[in-house]
């Protein structure tokens, strides 16, 4: 912002103009003190005049201030949004409880399995090549031909 | 960007302050009703919009984390999006694309209502993204940067639509198409 910034062109100073109007606090900050020196000039003074035109045209479209009833919606759209953050953090609470509930069964499972003793098994499943009389798998009959 | 003076605001909704609602809604309902109705033309499609608008505020100011963008922005976008969803409701039957051409023919002189109604219906007539340029830049009065940065667009681009924006309205308003 100091005097040092480079003089403006013209051309750029015209083409600030024609994008950001008339009045140079609408200017880009960076460039506004080399506008302000240009503005000064009777060129710079016509390019202002010229887009100040259009920028007053511009300023007679004026919006009424939000009535009551949309300002009244807003307030309740955040009422309603409490409700519903209230009931999401009882739906949440609701789920963590029924986890801790289920993780206790799960616990109370694995107790059970863990202590309860191993049960034996009654009956003692033979191997496919056992006989009453030994193994007559194919390693024996190799070893009765070898005798 | 600096501070966001709205992110202390922004802090105390989250926790359920309503105090803080209803400063929220003193600070930015104006605002955004004036950027809706811009946008749209149509009073009553704003409001809509208006009221949308706060809704997702109150539903993501909890959680709300500043970014790259100021909660001004972040609210401008958010607006912005709910006004092109109804601008492409509003064409879908036609086309699905909104159009980037300008109906510049000059509007009469005594078209119906006053100056303030020539400035909206040549408005209206502006492609939507030099529109959304002029009302962020003009009349939301959002810096170059900020302006850019709700349009994700770079600062260049931004000048380019200011520029075919005022363009057409000085023909359309005027008369006077001379770029000089």
């Amino acid at each position: 912002m100091s005097g040092k910034e480079p003089a403006m062109e013209a051309e750029r100073f015209a083409a600030l103009a024609d994008a950001y109007g008339g009045q140079l606090q609408r200017w880009p900050l960076a460039e506004r003190a080399s506008a302000q020196r240009f503005a000064a000039t009777a060129a710079g003074r016509a390019i202002l005049r010229r887009a100040g035109m259009l920028d007053s045209m511009l300023d007679s479209y004026r919006i009424a201030a939000p009535g009551p009833v949309l300002h009244a919606a807003a307030l309740r759209a955040a009422e309603i949004n409490v409700v519903r953050q209230r009931r999401l953090r009882v739906w949440w609470l609701g789920l963590g409880l029924a986890g801790i509930g289920l993780a206790g069964v799960a616990a109370g499972l694995a107790t059970v399995t863990i202590v309860t003793p191993e049960v034996q098994p009654e009956h003692y499943v033979l191997d496919a090549n056992a006989t009453a009389f030994g193994d007559v798998g194919p390693d024996a009959d190799t070893a009765e031909e070898d005798i | 960007m600096g501070t966001d003076p709205d992110e202390d605001l922004v802090r105390r909704i989250g926790t359920g302050d309503p105090v803080a609602v209803r400063a929220m809604v003193a600070r930015k309902l104006p605002r955004l009703l004036a950027l809706a109705t811009r946008m749209l033309g149509d009073p009553a499609e704003a409001e809509d919009v208006a009221q949308e608008t706060f809704v997702r505020i109150w539903r993501h100011a909890a959680g709300w984390r500043r970014g790259q963008a100021r909660f001004d922005s972040w609210i401008h976008r958010v607006a912005l999006n709910l006004c092109y969803d109804r601008l492409r409701k509003r064409r879908e039957w036609v086309t699905d694309d909104l159009p980037e051409q300008v109906d510049e023919a000059p509007l009469p002189d005594a078209l119906p209502g006053d100056e303030e109604n020539r400035v909206a219906t040549a408005l209206q007539r502006l492609a939507p993204r030099q529109r959304e340029a002029i009302v962020l830049v003009y009349y939301q009065e959002m810096s170059n940067i900020e302006a850019a940065a709700v349009m994700q667009i770079s600062v260049d681009a931004l000048e380019s639509l200011l520029a075919r924006g005022r363009r057409s309205l000085q023909v359309m308003l005027t008369g006077d198409g001379s770029d000089d």
